[in-house]
């Protein structure tokens, strides 16, 4: 009987290619969401306008955003985009572009909703108090606003960090596919790593996506 | 774009979407049966199964599927659990699924006022009669909105049941880009069927959710 | 880092508007012809290779390699690549004086990578096709390969044409493996996976009758693993490996062949073999496998 195959892990550099794969996929998620949050400002308060042109283009993107898989969007920007533009996107950068494209989409969707459910009468009550346009949405409406988004991007970001697995779809090097490369490097001294390998990257995830939708859970309880 | 090879894919990606289709409804039928059961164990509170319950619904929302799927495919094998591609697509899909089931479903009984529960049961009905007569349809015309965007949620999901050998949508693209080189061509089917697939479910979703909202309102 | 990070973030708003073209494109009908007017000159229009100066002077080289098919390329435990190919491959950034940037890659995405150039070479156990020829250009060859198929010890398939109805045999997508099975033997259910690690870990685990590869593969795979036999050694024509660039890289090509005829002098490629498969194979192999100096014996 051999060993369940945690031992590989510890040979070589192995854990630490493993933490570095998974920080590939932190990284790519912090980024993007910090980038969609200040997108997804602009097309939310876009998103409650009136404009006819404007709400058709943003309902197509939405809806676009909805339901196409994450991963049919990669191919298509990391393949599609040479093709067409003859433009040459890194995988990286791909990658960065559908979780954006992506994320402004959520954001925007969670900045109309929150908008919107503040009650009218509190826009009424402070134009009756003399404040402008700008003041009403600076000081009234923005922070209250960002206290019901603040959960629900924290919430985006664990969603972003479970879907980077499919980058490795395109080639970038992250924890799944550094995990394949050691167990493929290590099946002749240990053919049952598979196991022990795939279950430390099952943990991986749990424990870095866990506390943080806790934070997300805790804070949107509170701050209901 | 050559129209003469998309004629040549077509086929294959007509069977790609009907794989995609049968293991996907078959996987969302799996979540849901696990959402109503593990709503239910957590709407009355039944202790330990609550536990377990609550660990299983953090342990599937925490995880990617991806990995989960690489997990029952590749790993378990290793201490002789085998499945097939196709029963492991399905499990994979029921117990993510069922996992954001179970907070959909529960959230829709919990938003029945407590107190119509208690005026049925002073009428003189049985605790289970209260529940499914009471409960249960309410909560479920409540839930329509939140179930819809789970069931849009697992059919995009099944996008990643290409890495364990099957041959749906994505698989059809990756593959026939890989054997031809026809990435325009292949990458546009994959647009128009997955197109095909959840057009459909997203607008029944949206006429759903207008319904149901009346419903709740007393239209 | 943070740099890094700024680059590529002032790069996402340029490209936001992009990708919103792609996805409009391909939903609309109208989008759709301009797509097609674009697509067949688009290679000609701008060159998406470097060309060997290119390469020089920007001091690094891009090379596609495998990651997961040990012993030819893949990570060792210290995440170092190496192999058969990449032997190779380290060769050629010593003798072009460029540092050596490996792309990961899988079987499916090697036409893909050079034909949108995002490697220079690719050295992936690339085996010369017709088919494939006609959209990249390959280099003289280094390796000899034919198809062979391994299956468990206690079920061997011996030939394809034993395959049950209800076995499935499986191959790795992007393969000749898999263009050889789905063009002369119809009727076999096909297993595809991605990786080659995946493949491998799906027969170990008895999740098909047979897999069916390039013979050096599958022989290597049925040393190292036990309870394993390769059934079919040889299968359909004998081929040939070689490197590949993108079409039309004269430039590149070149130096490339002068390079493999160059180091064939010196008997590199023997070399390399006692280097990196030698524990695998064990010596009766060295004359069949290599090719030296792109002669084909």
């Amino acid at each position: 009987m051999h060993s369940l195959g945690i031992d590989v892990l510890f040979k070589g550099t192995n854990m630490i290619r493993l933490l570095k794969g998974l920080w590939v996929s932190v990284e790519i998620s912090l980024v993007s969401v910090v980038i969609s949050i200040v997108l997804g400002l602009v097309v939310g308060v876009l998103m409650t306008s009136q404009n006819r042109g404007i709400k058709a283009v943003l309902r197509l993107y939405l809806e676009t955003v909805r339901i196409m898989p994450q991963m049919v969007l990669l191919f298509i920007v990391y393949f599609g985009s040479t093709r067409v533009f003859g433009l040459n996107i890194s995988a990286e950068l791909s990658a960065l572009i559908v979780f954006v494209f992506w994320g402004t989409a959520e954001m925007g969707d969670l900045v109309r909703g929150s908008i919107k459910s503040i009650a009218r009468i509190q826009y009424e009550s402070a134009y009756a108090l003399g404040l402008n346009k700008f003041q009403v949405h600076y000081y009234i409406i923005f922070p209250q606003t960002l206290r019901r988004l603040i959960p629900l991007s924290i919430n985006l970001v664990t969603r972003m960090i479970k879907t980077t697995s499919l980058v490795m779809m395109i080639g970038i090097v992250e924890v799944l596919k550094v995990a394949q490369q050691i167990i493929e490097a290590n099946r002749r001294s240990s053919p049952n790593a598979a196991f022990g390998v795939f279950a430390v990257v099952f943990l991986l995830y749990f424990v870095v996506c866990w506390p943080v939708s806790r934070l997300a859970a805790s804070l949107e309880k509170r701050w209901a | 774009m050559d129209v003469e090879v998309l004629k040549t894919y077509l086929p294959l990606y007509n069977e790609a979407i009907l794989l995609t289709i049968r293991i996907g409804w078959l996987g969302i039928l799996a979540a849901f049966a696990i959402g109503l059961l593990g709503a239910v164990i957590q709407y009355f509170r039944i202790p330990i199964l609550k536990r377990i319950t609550a660990v299983y619904i953090e342990v599937f929302r925490n995880t990617p599927l991806l990995v989960q799927l690489f997990f029952i495919y590749f790993a378990l094998p290793k201490i002789g659990l085998r499945i097939s591609a196709e029963a492991c697509g399905i499990l994979g899909l029921g117990l993510i699924g069922g996992a954001y089931m179970i907070e959909t479903v529960r959230s829709g009984l919990e938003s029945v006022d407590r107190i119509q529960s208690e005026s049925a049961l002073s009428l003189g009905m049985t605790r289970g009669q209260v529940f499914f007569y009471i409960i249960l349809p309410q909560a479920f015309s409540i839930s329509i909105p939140g179930v819809v965007a789970n069931v849009i949620f697992l059919l995009k999901e099944t996008s990643v049941f290409s890495t364990i050998s099957l041959m749906d949508l994505m698989f059809t693209a990756k593959d026939l880009i890989g054997m031809y080189a026809k990435t325009i061509e292949c990458l546009f089917l994959l647009v128009v069927y997955y197109l095909i697939m959840l057009l459909p479910v997203s607008i029944v979703g949206t006429i759903v959710e207008r319904r149901a909202r009346y419903a709740q309102f007393g239209d | 880092m943070k740099k890094d990070l700024l680059t590529r973030a002032t790069g996402v708003f340029t490209a936001a508007t992009l990708i919103a073209g792609v996805v409009t494109g391909c939903g609309s009908t109208a989008g759709a012809s301009s797509v097609e007017a674009k697509t067949d000159s688009a290679p000609a229009s701008s060159e998406v290779y470097r060309t060997l100066d290119e390469i020089k002077e920007s001091g690094t080289i891009n090379i596609g390699v495998f990651s997961d098919k040990s012993p030819f390329g893949y990570v060792d435990e210290n995440g170092e690549y190496a192999g058969y190919d990449v032997f190779f491959a380290e060769r050629i950034g010593q003798d072009l004086g460029v540092k050596i940037n490996y792309v990961s890659t899988e079987a499916a995405n090697r036409i893909e990578y050079l034909q949108t150039g995002k490697v220079d070479i690719i050295l992936a156990n690339f085996t010369v096709t017709e088919e494939r020829a006609q959209e990249v250009d390959f280099a003289l060859p280094y390796m000899n390969v034919a198809l062979g198929v391994v299956s468990p010890s206690d079920a061997v398939i011996e030939s394809l044409d034993n395959v049950g109805a209800d076995d499935e045999i499986i191959v790795i997508s992007g393969t000749t493996a898999e263009t050889y099975l789905e063009k002369n033997y119809p009727d076999i259910k096909l297993q595809k996976y991605d990786a080659y690690a995946e493949a491998k870990t799906a027969i170990e685990n008895g999740n098909a009758a047979g897999w069916a590869n390039d013979n050096t593969e599958v022989i290597a795979f049925a040393i190292e693993n036990e309870g394993f036999t390769v059934g079919v050694p040889s299968l359909g024509d004998s081929d040939t490996i070689a490197p590949a660039v993108t079409k039309g890289n004269e430039t590149l090509l070149t130096w490339l062949n002068d390079e493999i005829k160059a180091i064939g002098e010196e008997n590199f490629f023997h070399a390399d073999y006692e280097a990196t498969l030698l524990d695998t194979y064990g010596a009766d192999y060295e004359d069949t496998l290599v090719v030296e100096g792109g002669k084909v014996q």
